[in-house]
């Protein structure tokens, strides 16, 4: 099947780059308005591929780890300086490799199958924007960088293309740079993640220094297994799951992931929730073998992800956007990725089953949310840019297909048997319960979480369908917008037929076939990905177990059957929420004003998330700005000094000015009278 | 046989005339020729030394300074008309405006102002032969 794997996995990456390149050179002059065909064709390229790929890598023998490695390029390298300074760190030689595992198979699909078609909405989407051409080349580039992030085969490449897709995510938030909200979100999510990001890199030297000298994931692993547990081993391991925090926006830097949804919505999808915040993800399941090593990085894991999944699931309780709503989503479940990623450590040994839990979450999630967002996108589209939820209404009879594929997402997303979410959910609540039974130490810890994660699975059902029937049931309730945006962009005003919209209230607002089509494929992934992957087959949990960064690890999958116990745990908490929100919603839309007035502060709580922005403000911005303001006022003072040595040749020319009248027989006089004199004096002096 | 210092009165004489001409005119043709004077005072100077001291010094440096004041008495001339052109009037303290900034002119209180009349009335310098073709711009009038 692989003739010749190493051109077709350069490709994969390759392709959206050339698109990157051909639409940023091209776009503006001759693509125009087909600005989007470089990308979909990029991007569906790089999906075909990477199928290949994955069954490529399917029909190879089961027993042998599933691991290409290909040989790239020298990309830099240093060399110890002879002689005898006690040099600590060694060479470094970076070279610029990829490999495929089963790990990196499985994000390449999700990453690359949502791209098209979130590529495809967009061209609907962004249709008429003034900056159609520069999203197109910002998309593919991102498309690039993510795709080189898992195919990367050391921490230094790896880094590089984490940073590119944070670049990415910058420039996609401050899309509508116009707005000056867009521009201060962009930001605050750049600086955010940075603070992550600077950990990360910690991190990774502290590996190279301390674990062979070498920043290749196989070496670094091996010599750390070899080196057993150290506490400096832990440090590097909380050093990188500090990057994690920042890139897949865990509590504590949660903050910056609610307001990148300025940026257009499909970005928001794309980068926002299906791929560029699962990163940390990633690389958290791509360094298992470090993590397996120390139990306390394991055990911080877990908290700060159940920790996150409550608090975000808490929050979007309240929201009244939307799209925030779907972020804070996105911010809780993320947070039971890492759940399950801490729980994959009993007795010294790795669960691959915690770890396949939540890569499949990861999978499943990149459907499921991208398919959300969208027809998010969608309503926005048709309501002329209105996502409050309490401005929207009814919209089932006006947007069919959107409120179709919305509640194919919302039951993925509460994780309703049979749909996918449901399956991942549940192997990752497994996995804890598994993890609070065995764990040597921390049993109390991994049952807390346990619980956490159930009573989040509640409140995710519950907040979902709160969005879902508030925007889609009840009465109908159109913004006027939706009458006088007739078109994609914010700024595209006045639309000559709009005054005859005014007299059909009834007619359709449903969105182009573009973004229809998006729609309705993922809705059909959003439903059945979960059941063909795991649910039914169990294959996603065997194919990742086959990677190389588990069977070297000697890593073992426990028995699992299905546990009743679990399953009726689980439903009953997802239809609990879902008809709780039915009963608030649709059967007394009254109630839900009464249950809020009542519990006033829990309400405010929520409402205004949990003040983390007023907190971080008043205790990081406030004092670094009275610093910045100390700064200023001495930079005045040393300003003050230069300037008032500048001042004294001037004010000695000043004295001199008015010598310089502009009058030509006063300059004559003057040469006149001293020349007089000088001869004189010369004469005087001659003489004696 | 005239001694020395006569001649070297006539020079003295010569140039303290186009000094106080220099100092007092404030036409810049009159300036102009008081600034001549005084190179020809310094030139009987210099031939008067030459004759008294028997060598040719003195009068190769007059040749050179004839040589000098006639060609820039051509420069001097065509800027003298560039400046006419610019006030129509040859008065220098017209131009005191380049003075420096935050000085008040001086103004000459003793004498009106020309009246339009009088200016109308300054002598125009009529174009010798026919005026080449030239582009608008470069005109002053």
């Amino acid at each position: 099947m692989i003739d010749n794997p190493n051109i077709l996995v350069w490709l994969i990456p390759a392709l959206p780059l050339v698109s990157a390149v051909i639409t940023a050179l091209l776009g503006s002059r001759v693509l125009k308005s087909y600005s989007h065909v470089p990308t979909v064709a990029a991007a569906a390229g790089s999906c075909v591929l990477s199928v290949l790929l994955l069954l490529g890598l399917a029909l190879l023998d089961g027993q042998q780890s599933l691991q290409l490695k290909i040989d790239g390029f020298k990309w830099f390298s240093t060399h110890v300086l002879p002689g005898d300074a006690p040099l600590r760190f060694g060479a470094l030689d970076i070279r610029f490799n990829l490999q495929v595992d089963s790990l990196t198979a499985v994000m390449l699909i999700a990453i690359t199958f949502v791209g098209t078609f979130i590529a495809v909405f967009s061209s609907g989407y962004m249709h008429g924007d003034p900056g159609y051409p520069r999203f197109f080349a910002i998309m593919s580039l991102f498309l690039f960088s993510m795709t080189g992030l898992v195919l990367a085969d050391n921490f230094l490449v790896l880094y590089a293309f984490w940073e590119g897709v944070g670049l990415c995510s910058y420039l996609l938030v401050v899309f509508w740079f116009q707005k000056p909200s867009a521009a201060a979100a962009a930001r605050k999510a750049f600086l955010v993640t940075r603070l992550g990001d600077a950990g990360m890199i910690l991190g990774i030297m502290l590996l190279w220094a301390r674990f062979g000298n070498s920043l290749d994931f196989d070496t670094v692993f091996g010599q750390a297994a070899l080196a057993g547990e150290s506490s400096v081993l832990t440090l590097a391991c909380l050093l990188l799951f500090c990057g994690a925090v920042g890139k897949s926006a865990q509590f504590p830097l949660h903050v910056w992931l609610p307001d990148a949804m300025e940026g257009p919505t499909p970005a928001s999808a794309l980068i926002h929730a299906a791929t560029m915040v699962t990163a940390g993800v990633y690389l958290v399941a791509r360094c298992s073998r470090l993590f397996a090593l120390s139990p306390t990085a394991q055990l911080v894991v877990a908290c700060i992800g159940g920790v996150t999944a409550l608090l975000g699931a808490l929050i979007a309780l309240t929201q009244t956007d939307l799209k925030r709503v779907l972020a804070y989503s996105t911010i809780s479940q993320l947070g039971y990725m890492f759940l399950g990623l801490g729980a994959g450590l009993i007795k010294d040994k790795l669960i691959v089953f915690a770890v396949a839990a939540a890569i499949f979450h990861l999978f499943t999630h990149a459907f499921f949310k991208a398919l959300l967002f969208l027809s998010a996108g969608s309503v926005m589209h048709g309501m002329g840019h209105v996502i409050d939820m309490r401005r929207l209404g009814g919209l089932r009879k006006v947007m069919p297909i959107t409120h179709w594929s919305f509640l194919c997402g919302a039951v993925a997303l509460a994780g309703l048997i049979p749909f996918s979410g449901f399956w991942s959910k549940d192997e990752i609540l497994e996995a804890v319960l598994q993890a609070g039974e065995h764990s040597d130490a921390h049993n109390t810890v991994y049952l807390v979480l346990f619980a956490t994660a159930l009573i989040t699975a509640a409140l995710t059902a519950f907040y979902t369908f709160r969005a879902y029937f508030k925007t889609f049931w009840g009465e109908l309730r159109i913004p006027d917008e939706a009458y006088h945006h007739g078109h994609s962009t914010p700024h595209d005003h006045a639309e000559p037929n709009d005054h005859q919209a005014n007299d059909d209230r009834q007619k359709s607002f449903e969105s182009p076939s573009s973004m229809t089509l998006p729609l309705v494929v993922l809705a059909i992934g959003a439903l059945f990905v979960g059941l063909i992957f795991e649910g039914a087959t169990h294959w996603m949990g065997d194919f990742l177990a086959k990677s190389a960064v588990f069977v070297q690890f000697h890593g073992y999958t426990p028995e699992h059957g299905f546990d009743w116990l679990m399953f009726g745990l689980s439903m009953l908490c997802a239809a609990g929420g879902v008809g709780l929100a039915a009963w608030m919603y649709l059967v007394k839309p009254g109630i839900a004003d009464t249950v809020a007035s009542a519990l006033k502060p829990a309400y405010n709580l929520s409402l205004n998330r949990f003040w983390f922005d007023e907190i971080y403000a008043l205790l990081i911005v406030a004092p670094l700005t009275l610093f910045a303001t100390v700064c200023r006022l001495f930079d005045s003072i040393v300003d003050g000094i230069v300037d008032l040595v500048g001042l004294l040749p001037r004010q000695l020319a000043r004295g001199l000015q008015p010598i310089q009248n502009g009058l030509v027989q006063f300059y004559a006089l003057v040469t006149v009278v001293f020349v007089a004199a000088f001869v004189i004096v010369f004469a005087l002096w001659i003489r004696q | 046989m005239i001694p020395l210092s006569n001649y070297l009165i006539v020079g003295a004489i010569l140039f303290v005339l186009g000094m106080i001409g220099f100092l007092t005119r404030r036409n810049l043709i009159l300036m102009f020729l008081s600034a001549e004077m005084m190179l020809q005072g310094v030139a009987i100077n210099l031939v008067a030394f030459s004759r008294h001291h028997g060598n040719l010094h003195g009068q190769v440096f007059t040749l050179f300074i004839i040589t000098v004041a006639a060609c820039e008495s051509a420069i001097a001339l065509a800027l003298i008309l560039m400046l006419y052109r610019q006030r129509q009037s040859l008065d220098v303290s017209l131009w005191q405006d380049l003075r420096e900034p935050g000085q008040e002119p001086a103004l000459d209180l003793d004498e009106p102002p020309p009246s339009i009349e009088e200016k109308l009335a300054d002598p125009k310098l009529i174009p010798a032969g026919i005026e080449p073709a030239r582009p608008r711009e470069d005109s002053y009038d």
